[in-house]
């Protein structure tokens, strides 16, 4: 994905809804300035399938040698899957943070929150600050 | 004073660097109306003489187990420690480190720490220790936390009463403020009965906490009880007493899946109950949720083999309040007496030493119930503690009376357990003498 | 001369057959293992421990034991941990078998000596807090906040109120969020200021009805008293609240003031810091903590008592003499927070050290520790930033954020390069409240050459090629560990097939 097309939250994760099936379903990554900035990641605690989430409430957490950070929904939901291959394969989110490293998938019940997010140049300047 | 080195001369130079006028004033932050203006009143400053001959007459004024013979056990032991492990711990550069933050001058403590984990790891057939806990009491009841939060349940912790009285209390403070309820199983004969785990268990309980040789000195019947557990999809929490490990199965063997010990069995002195060591080792999918230190292996610059502390996200200086314990201190020195004492002692020493506790023992009952007034409370094997039996109920008269013909006898047990006010605990070590017993058992029999 | 045969992993060393200790032969009639332990108990074989002969283990653990830096061996100013030399006299008179060879459950009879040392010592923790009961039972420092969070929940359980959150300044000890979650309370976060010192403020917005406690750090861990302690303290009684505090920071204070005085309600002791114990490469610890009278009775029991009674000494003809008691009746009590009575072979050093100074030489000691940190700072603040200002208590928080900036060097580099000239690193990256911080506190057991030199060599690093700096510790038996992979790939035991 093009992180042009993406939202972005002040807390770093990016976010891609589309239509499914006339679901809405949200997929959930980390910027890649985000996973620069925690150095060497060594752990992540993927949240398990099924797990109903609320929008800016932690739901994944990463990890680096002398840091944890929390990823945090961008949306109220349901998470319907997580990239299971990401925890052996951590170099994938510095990699490919807005393709291949994706952490979760998340069926949207509630999207009033998206309102908050930034899209990439708003984020971009963030990041500069 | 005699840790001090500034002189006078010492201190008006830095005083001048400083640009302060006196010490007093570097002390100005702090408001004058909480200055205290007073001395302290504490006693006036002894010389080393004076402190040692004051602490001498102290010292004489307790009766130590040296000085009688010392049948008493419930959690601590008087094993006997080699002087290889008072030498080695004894050196300045192990006892006078700390945590091994700076790892590039704290190989000798974190290659202790990872031989000291390997070492447990083996002794308890589970996969993974930490850097040790406390004491066994607080390690227990940090385990139970541990299954609380891997498991996810927060409805009840099982536990059986024939685990000790003082690891029960601590698990009981442990969990008052979070909502947890513990619930007690009775070991009226000395064991827990299947059948009385299987009906307390259910899908609410996290955890199965036992305890193997239990309190009472009495083997469980651990692989039933640990299947029981698993089977409500609870963890099985073990106490277990490393000396035993030379001839019993392993916990992880017989199914626990995190165990726990006092380690004080391992070369460190009694001392009126601390500072002594917290055993805690675990199965692998449950590390993230284990408290305190953990050294693991890794490589330097170079390529050469050394040690770190590793998976720190999980503790308190980092987590804070989300950390899997506020644990911080560990029992460092405690762990390195473990090392040497097991590296000393090898498999052959560890199986010796559990078979000279379990002969004794068996000797010293059957020498004492050679006596009327006296028998076993329980009929389970024992391992190195049995419960005996006073038919007379005098117990406290009896062991008052012991103690003067020179024999720390045994443990009342009514003070925990209120049916067995007739009963007292015995520990026979491998130190324990066929002479000694013999005594101690005549000494008892013919005690009115 | 390094010898690195012999520090190879015991696991390495060993030999099949080989072996050191040796049990005498059993002296009592023996039967068959079999007929005494059931078989579904008895394990097929003992585990498999490393075999070695005696000589290898003594080799094998002094050669580790030069691996390390102690305070024995090396100036060690690792921030917040106070590393002050460590008397040899305490460890002979802690080994004494009168102190050492006592068993927990030995009658009290048997213990006057030592139920002396252990009430004697909870009424000098209590003057030197000027609070008004001791429990000597928790086993660190951060045992002892979980307890006396603990006092807390049960005090406020005891008079029907529900207080729910325990308030924490932002660069306190991780130890005090992590105990106050432990305790079930919720933790919120007080601000301070970029002087060091607590947002008041804040603190005001955040007192409501739900405060339990206030846990506080005094002199702070920026090394700041913070002067405006009894109006923190205030506040906090006012919204019906506690205030806890972190004694970590008491070598400062020491006979100067007293947190009975400034406010505090409860408070923990590091007597491993403190009060001289030994670290242990690591602990053990103790964490005994003195609170005011009306939380008394919740304190975990058993605590000393005294009475005074006809001795049950013939020869002494019912003279009244002091008997010393182990007071289990306390029925609001807590209830334990371990087994057996405590970490007394730390508390029998903390009495020691105490005894060996008096009022007059433990306020010396804090005077000294305090010089010392001054010193210090003045010496280094000209290359080394300290945000906080020039002034000190027992310990100082520098910054390297300038020189990061300007030569790419960070607090690590620095706290590594130091190690190099023979010098343990202090703390660094904690508080977090300072950017690259590094925290010193020399203690007041180094002398003013010592100081001389290490501030030397500060500078001297300070000028050096930051490349040099990147790569160092350059001399020490091993260079910079991969953190990432031990965190990555975990190996935390040794495989028993290699």
């Amino acid at each position: 994905m093009k992180p042009e097309n993406l939202l972005f939250a002040k807390t770093h994760e990016w976010v891609a809804v589309a239509n499914e099936g006339g679901q809405k379903i949200a997929t959930i990554g980390l910027s890649a300035f985000a996973v620069e900035a925690l150095t060497d990641l060594v752990f992540i605690e993927l949240p398990k399938v099924g797990r109903q989430v609320k929008a800016e409430e932690s739901f994944c957490e990463v990890e680096s040698v002398k840091a944890v950070s929390d990823v945090y929904a961008p949306v109220t939901g349901e998470v319907i899957a997580v990239n299971e291959s990401l925890p052996d394969n951590l170099e994938t989110l510095s990699s490919d943070p807005f393709g291949d490293g994706w952490i979760a998938r998340i069926k949207v019940s509630d999207d009033s929150a998206l309102a908050n997010l930034m899209d990439h140049t708003a984020y971009q300047k963030q990041c500069e600050e | 004073m005699p840790y001090l080195y500034n002189t006078p001369e010492d201190q008006a130079a830095m005083l001048a660097a400083i640009g302060a006028r006196s010490i007093d004033e570097l002390f100005a932050m702090i408001p004058a109306d909480m200055r205290l203006r007073r001395p302290l009143a504490i006693p006036p400053a002894m010389s080393e003489m004076e402190l040692t001959q004051h602490m001498t007459s102290l010292a004489a004024k307790n009766t130590h187990a040296g000085q009688k013979v010392c049948f008493l056990g419930g959690g601590s032991y008087d094993h006997f420690i080699p002087a290889a492990v008072d030498e080695l711990a004894g050196r300045g550069e192990f006892y006078t480190s700390y945590t091994p933050y700076q790892a590039e001058v704290s190989q000798g403590n974190l290659q202790v720490v990872f031989e000291y984990q390997t070492l447990i790891a083996r002794l308890t057939g589970l996969d993974v220790s930490n850097a040790s806990l406390y004491d066994g009491g607080s390690a227990a009841a940090e385990a139970v936390l541990m299954a609380i939060s891997s498991t996810r349940r927060y409805g009840k912790v099982v536990i059986a009463a024939s685990v000790h009285p003082e690891y029960r209390q601590t698990i009981a403070t442990y969990l008052e403020n979070l909502g947890v309820e513990l619930e007690t199983i009775g070991t009226p004969r000395g064991v827990v009965q299947p059948h009385d785990l299987a009906a307390a268990v259910d899908d609410k309980t996290a955890c199965v906490v036992v305890q193997q040789p239990n309190f009472f000195g009495c083997i469980e019947d651990a692989a039933a009880l640990a299947s029981i557990a698993h089977d409500a999809g609870a963890l099985v929490v073990a106490a277990f007493d490393p000396i035993s490990l030379g001839l019993l199965k392993r916990p992880g063997d017989w199914g626990a899946d995190i165990a726990v010990a006092e380690g004080q069995t391992l070369g460190t002195p009694m001392q009126y109950g601390g500072p002594y060591l917290g055993i805690m080792a675990c199965r692998e999918k449950l590390v993230r949720r284990m408290p305190g230190r953990i050294a693991g292996q890794t490589g330097d610059r170079r390529g050469k083999r050394c040690f770190v502390l590793t998976l720190q996200t999980r503790e308190q200086h980092i987590r804070r309040e989300k950390a899997t314990s506020n644990v911080c201190t560990n029992q460092g020195l405690f762990a390195l007496r473990a090392t040497i004492y097991l590296a000393l002692l090898g498999p052959q020493g560890l199986r010796d030493t559990a078979n000279l506790c379990l002969q004794k023992t068996r000797y010293a009952v059957e020498r004492l119930c050679e006596h009327d007034r006296f028998e076993l409370a329980f009929d389970a094997p024992t391992f190195k503690e049995v419960v005996i039996r006073d038919r007379r109920g005098r117990v406290d008269e009896l062991l008052a009376d012991a103690l003067a013909a020179g024999f720390l006898a045994g443990v009342p047990l009514g003070q925990w357990y209120p049916e067995l006010h007739d009963c007292f605990l015995i520990a026979v070590t491998e130190q324990r003498t066929r002479n000694e017993i013999d005594s101690w058992t005549h000494a008892l029999a013919k005690m009115t | 001369m390094r010898n690195t045969r012999d520090t190879n992993l015991l696991f390495e060393l060993s030999e099949t057959g080989r072996r050191a200790h040796r049990l005498p032969a059993c002296d009592v009639p023996e039967r068959p293992v079999g007929e005494l332990v059931p078989a579904s108990a008895l394990a097929a074989a003992p585990p498999a421990l490393p075999e070695l002969s005696e000589p290898q283990v003594v080799r094998h653990f002094a050669n580790l034991s030069q691996l390390n830096m102690s305070v024995d061996t090396h100036f060690y100013p690792l921030g917040s941990c106070t590393m002050k030399y460590n008397p040899k006299r305490n460890e002979r008179v802690a080994a004494m078998p009168g102190f050492s060879d006592l068993h927990p459950y030995q009658s009290e009879g048997t213990l006057q000596g030592m139920l002396q040392l252990l009430y004697e010592l909870q009424e000098y923790l209590q003057e030197i807090s000027g609070l008004d009961a001791c429990s000597l039972q928790p086993s660190a420092g951060a045992h002892g906040e979980l307890t006396a969070l603990w006092v807390a929940a049960t005090y406020f359980r005891d008079r029907g109120e529900k207080r729910t959150k325990v308030l924490v300044p932002d660069n306190a000890h991780g130890t005090n969020p992590a105990s106050a979650a432990m305790a079930g309370f919720t933790t919120v976060t007080v601000k301070t200021l970029p002087s060091g010192t607590l947002d008041i403020d804040d603190l005001r917005r955040h007192l409501d009805n739900q405060i339990a406690v206030f846990m506080i750090t005094n002199p702070n861990t920026v090394g700041i008293f913070e002067p405006r302690i009894r109006e923190i303290a205030d506040a906090v009684h006012q919204a019906g609240g506690l205030v806890y505090l972190d004694g970590a920071n008491m070598n400062a204070i020491l006979g100067i003031a007293r947190p009975g005085d400034f406010g505090a309600d409860m408070q923990h002791y590091n007597p491993h810091k403190t009060f001289s114990g030994p670290h242990g490469g690591g602990g053990p610890g103790a964490g005994p903590i003195c609170v005011t009278e009306k939380l008394a009775p919740y304190l975990p029991a058993p605590v000393v008592i005294k009475t005074t009674e006809p001795s049950p000494d013939p020869s002494l003809q019912g003279r009244e003499t002091d008997r010393y008691h182990l007071d289990y009746d306390r029925p609001k009590s807590i209830g334990r927070v371990r087994a057996f009575f405590g970490n007394v072979g730390v508390l029998v050093r903390a009495y020691c050290y105490i005894r060996t100074h008096g009022p007059d030489g433990l306020r010396r000691v804090s005077e000294n520790a305090v010089l010392n940190a001054n010193y210090l700072l003045s010496r280094v603040k000209h290359c080394l930033p300290v945000p906080q200002g020039d002034r000190c208590m027992h310990e100082f928080v520098a910054s390297a954020a300038k020189v990061k900036t300007e030569k790419g060097i960070s607090a690590m580099d620095l706290a590594k390069r130091l190690l190099d000239f023979g010098f343990h690193a202090p703390t660094v990256y904690f508080p977090l409240t300072v950017k690259e911080s590094i925290m010193v506190e020399p203690t007041e057991t180094e002398s003013k050459e010592t100081l001389d030199a290490f501030a030397d060599t500060l500078i001297r690093i300070m000028e050096e090629d930051a490349d040099l700096l990147h790569d160092a510790p350059h001399t020490t038996p091993i260079s910079r560990p991969d953190e990432v992979r031990a965190a990555r790939q975990p190996m935390l035991v040794w495989p028993e097939t290699y």
